[in-house]
This record gives C-alpha cells, sequence and structure tokens, in this order.
C-alpha cells in the first residue's frame, strides 16, 4: 500500500509520525546513511525528488502546500525509511 | 624556539616548540607535581553552568576543532536540558595532518582533563569520557598513566576511549557512536549533542584544546588570559605547520601573530602559497599568505578558514595541482561509505581531479558537476570538506589549472614526496 500514491490507511507507524503537519513551513530531508538510492521518492515525487547519476535522491527542500499530500506518501513509499518531513 | 621531539608514533615524531601558556615550561615534563605547582593561587573555579558560561563568553572562546563553536553555548544549552550531562573530550584527530591534539594531550594532559573537570563539575556531569586517536597509541598510554595519577582527586570520574585509525573517525557524532558501542563513524544526528548527545543525554562535546584553553583561563582569570592575542580574539592558539610531509611542527602562538615568520621556524616556506585547515581545508596563494595574521577573522576575510589550526605549505617545484589530486584521493578513500553521494560521488570526483592533474581533460566542467551533486549530501561534512579544498583549487591556482587543461605544466614531471600530506 506504500507504494501507491497516497494510499496509506494511516494507521501504520510511519503516517503516524508524519500527520498533523504544520501548514506553513515542511521541509523534505534525506537522513543519507539510510538512503540505498531506491527512487520511489522520485517515482510518487517528481515535482521536488529527482535522482542523480548514482540514482540518489536530489531534494527540493520546502515542500508547496499542494505537494504535501504527495510528499507524505513519498515518505512512507521509502521502504528504508530515509525520506523525512521535518519542520524547521 | 626551542623544538622537543615528541614520539607520536605512526612513524612520525612531531616537534614541539615551547609556547607562551599552552606549551609552557614543556622541560619540566607532563607530570602532575609540576602541573599542580604552577596551579597555586588559581582562582577559584566557577560552580555553575551558569557561572562558567559567563566566564567563557568574557573571552569568545571557542572549539579549536575546527567548526569554532562557542563553548559557552554548549555548556549553557547542557547545564538547561533534561538528564545528567557528560562531557566528552575530542582527541582522536582523524586528518593526519594534524598533530596539535596529541601533541597537547603527550605534553600537557593535565590541562585538558583540568578543562574536563572544570566543565564537568560546573555543569553537574557524572562522566567525563577522553576519546584519543588510533593511530598514535603513545597518545592514549600517556593520557593512561595521567589519569592514573589523579584518579584520587577528580570528583568526576574519567573513562578512556582510542578511536579508530581513519578521518572521519573524529567527527563528533562519530565519537558519540564509538562510545555508544556502534561503529565508529558518522551519523545523521537531528538535535545538537548539547540536547541530546550520549544516549540521549545532553553532551557537551569539543576538542581537546579547547578544554585546555578553559582551563587556562579558569585558572588565570579573565584579565590574564586577555594579557595575549588581540582584543578581538585573546589569547593563543595552537597550530601544527607540516612543511614538506615527514617533519611536522606544533606551535602555540598569540592570535594576531604574522604567519610568514612562522613558517621559517618551522622550516617552511611561505613563498608557493599553502593549504590552509588541513585536507579539508582551502588554498591561500603566497601573496595572501605575505601578510596573513593567525586570526580566524583574518583568515576569513582572506576567504579560508583556519579550522583546526593546520597549515601545509607548498615546497617550491610541486604542482598544487598534483598536490590536490593526492588529497582527494585520500580523503576519497576514507569516505565511510554509508552515505550514497559520498560513497560514489567522492571516489568519481578523485578520478576526475587525478585527470586534470595528469593533463588528460580539457575542461573541469566534470569536477564542478561532480563538487555540486556531493555537496551538503551526507550525514557529515566529509563531502563538503573535501569539495572546499577543491574549489579553492580552482578559484586561486588559475594559471596552473590552465596550463593542466592545456598539458603544459612543467611541475607535473616533479614527483609528489611520498610524506604524510
Amino acid at each position: 500500500m506504500h507504494g501507491r500514491r497516497g494510499r496509506c490507511p494511516g494507521w501504520c507507524v510511519v503516517s503516524a509520525s508524519t500527520r498533523a503537519p504544520d501548514p506553513a513551513r515542511q521541509q523534505l530531508t534525506v537522513d543519507w546513511q539510510s538512503c540505498d538510492g531506491h527512487g520511489l521518492c522520485a517515482e510518487i515525487l517528481p515535482e521536488l525528488v529527482h535522482l542523480d547519476e548514482w540514482h540518489f535522491p536530489v531534494v527540493q527542500r520546502a515542500v508547496p502546500k499542494e505537494l504535501e499530500r504527495l510528499a507524505r506518501a513519498a515518505v512512507v513509499a521509502c521502504p528504508k525509511l530515509a525520506l523525512k518531513i521535518t519542520k524547521p | 624556539m626551542s623544538g622537543v621531539r615528541v614520539a607520536a608514533g605512526q612513524g612520525t615524531d612531531v616537534w614541539a616548540h615551547e609556547g607562551p601558556r599552552l606549551l609552557a615550561d614543556l622541560e619540566h615534563g607532563p607530570g602532575l607535581a609540576v602541573h599542580r605547582r604552577r596551579s597555586i593561587g588559581r582562582q577559584p573555579w566557577p560552580t555553575s553552568g551558569r557561572e562558567l558560561a559567563e566566564l567563557l563568553e568574557a573571552v569568545d572562546l571557542r572549539g579549536r576543532g575546527g567548526a569554532a563553536f562557542p563553548l559557552a553555548r554548549k555548556v549553557r544549552t547542557a547545564a538547561k536540558a533534561r538528564g545528567r550531562p557528560v562531557v566528552v573530550v575530542n582527541a582522536a584527530e582523524g586528518e593526519p595532518a594534524s598533530s596539535k591534539d596529541s601533541t597537547l594531550m603527550l605534553l600537557k594532559p593535565h590541562l585538558v582533563l583540568d578543562g574536563a573537570q572544570l566543565v564537568a563539575q560546573a555543569i553537574g556531569a557524572d562522566t567525563i569520557h577522553v576519546v584519543v586517536p588510533g593511530e598514535r597509541p603513545s597518545v592514549q598510554a600517556g593520557v593512561r598513566t595521567a589519569m592514573a595519577d589523579r584518579a584520587d582527586a577528580d570528583p568526576v570520574s574519567m573513562s578512556l576511549r582510542q578511536a579508530e585509525c581513519r578521518f572521519v573517525a573524529g567527527e563528533s557524532s562519530a565519537v558519540l557512536e564509538l562510545l555508544s558501542g556502534r561503529p565508529n563513524l558518522p551519523v545523521t544526528t537531528s538535535r545538537p549533542s548539547a540536547v541530546s548527545g550520549l544516549g540521549g543525554r545532553p553532551t557537551v562535546l569539543s576538542n581537546a584544546e579547547t578544554y585546555a584553553q578553559a582551563a587556562l583561563l579558569a585558572r588565570d582569570g579573565v584579565d590574564v588570559y586577555c594579557s595575549v592575542g588581540t582584543p578581538a580574539e585573546p589569547g593563543t592558539r595552537l597550530l601544527t605547520i607540516d612543511g614538506d610531509g615527514d617533519r611536522p611542527t606544533v606551535l602555540e602562538v598569540a592570535h594576531g601573530t604574522r604567519l610568514a615568520p612562522l613558517l621559517a621556524a618551522a622550516d617552511a616556506d611561505a613563498d608557493n602559497g599553502l593549504l590552509l585547515g588541513g585536507y579539508h581545508g582551502t588554498w591561500l596563494p603566497p601573496a595572501a599568505v605575505a601578510d596573513l595574521t593567525v586570526s580566524a577573522m583574518a583568515m576569513i576575510e582572506a576567504g579560508a578558514a583556519i579550522g583546526a589550526g593546520v597549515m601545509l605549505p607548498l615546497r617550491a617545484g610541486v604542482c598544487p595541482i598534483r598536490r590536490t589530486a593526492v588529497v582527494v584521493g585520500y580523503l576519497a578513500g576514507e569516505s565511510a561509505n554509508r552515505c550514497g553521494p559520498c560513497k560514489f560521488g567522492l571516489p568519481a570526483l578523485a578520478h576526475a581531479v587525478r585527470d586534470l592533474a595528469l593533463g588528460a581533460v580539457r575542461s573541469s566542467a566534470r569536477i564542478v558537476q561532480l563538487m555540486d551533486a556531493v555537496e551538503r549530501r551526507g550525514a557529515c561534512h566529509h563531502p563538503d570538506g573535501t569539495t572546499r579544498s577543491i574549489r579553492s583549487m580552482l578559484r586561486e591556482c588559475p594559471l596552473e589549472v590552465e596550463m593542466h587543461l592545456s598539458g603544459s605544466c612543467t611541475a607535473a614531471a616533479v614527483a609528489v614526496p611520498a610524506g604524510a600530506w
């Protein structure tokens, strides 16, 4: 279910920790030592994530309001739990 | 200046010169009795985190490991944070070109340990961890002896750990990982260690020299501490100068001292430019070195950072591009191989810089592209430090870069010495 856009039912641990976002300033960050370059984030959220020549994500940090849903979907899709949404 | 030979291990001896404060009275040795005699009539130590922070702020004492973070801020934060604080003394110089912390630990261990006790007692810490470099076993032996000598008198218990032999082992998050029983490698941290560090406890982690400076400040008081140096940057600083890679010299100098005569005292040339700040440092052209003073601010104005005080002057006839290629090659090999962009990007970058050094490419575009691809993309600053030295090379040595791109560098024929740097 985590691979589909926004389909996470919301009961899992990951989405619980990323729910209730601050509408003002959300940031997408990568936990680099966890990331293995699976690339699901770039599949789900090409607006903010593209892959470099070694298939590791290059993320645009600031998440615009209209992309928040997709950003959360990308976060829960990461098989290494390496993508995070944080508030500065 | 007189030199004292310090057997730091790893085959390379370090030469330490007598200095005004930290490295004063070297002929009396590192013993506790001598140290105690010097401390007679000292000022009483601050008894709370707030008092200590005010004392440190009076001289703006900043970390001497490279990041120059104000120690007072760490002390204040840790004293206020939830949980029993811990103090960590980081003497694990991963940087092979730096020898100042090892030298200090061997020649004046009690100053460093005094500083750690001072901070620990002020913020109410119950443990002090001292981390020494794996490359230099003599440091561990020296500090162990020093700790045993003073164990009865110290209210806060101290423990000793040896870091692994690698460049990133001395990075602060890597040191905390080591003390937590995990691999001695950098990790992503979301909160400052002064809030949540070792085992989630507030942790004051700083460089060995920082603690020694704090001990001097507490012993002598602000007025005496400020009697050397400049009004903006009082006190002294340790430097490692390594001219030809086989005779590192450690000096203690007052802030504001001119750099060129110091290089001469360490048998190094000032005429060919130098790599300031170590392997993660910045190239400075000869013109900038000529009237530079030892001062964090002056170096920032010159477009560089003093870092951990490492100066690597270039020898006559050695090409800075080839030098950088050797350094970047080493740094790429020192990646912890955990973060993708560093694991794959640094070897690619080392390859690109080597191609430039060998005159095999006609454009530096690939180097720039790779630098953009690795910067700020890792748990620690290893990629950023690596690109810093390459960017400064491209900026400060345009003539040499041009000669390599056109295949006409004559210095390319000069073999790079096999020394440590």
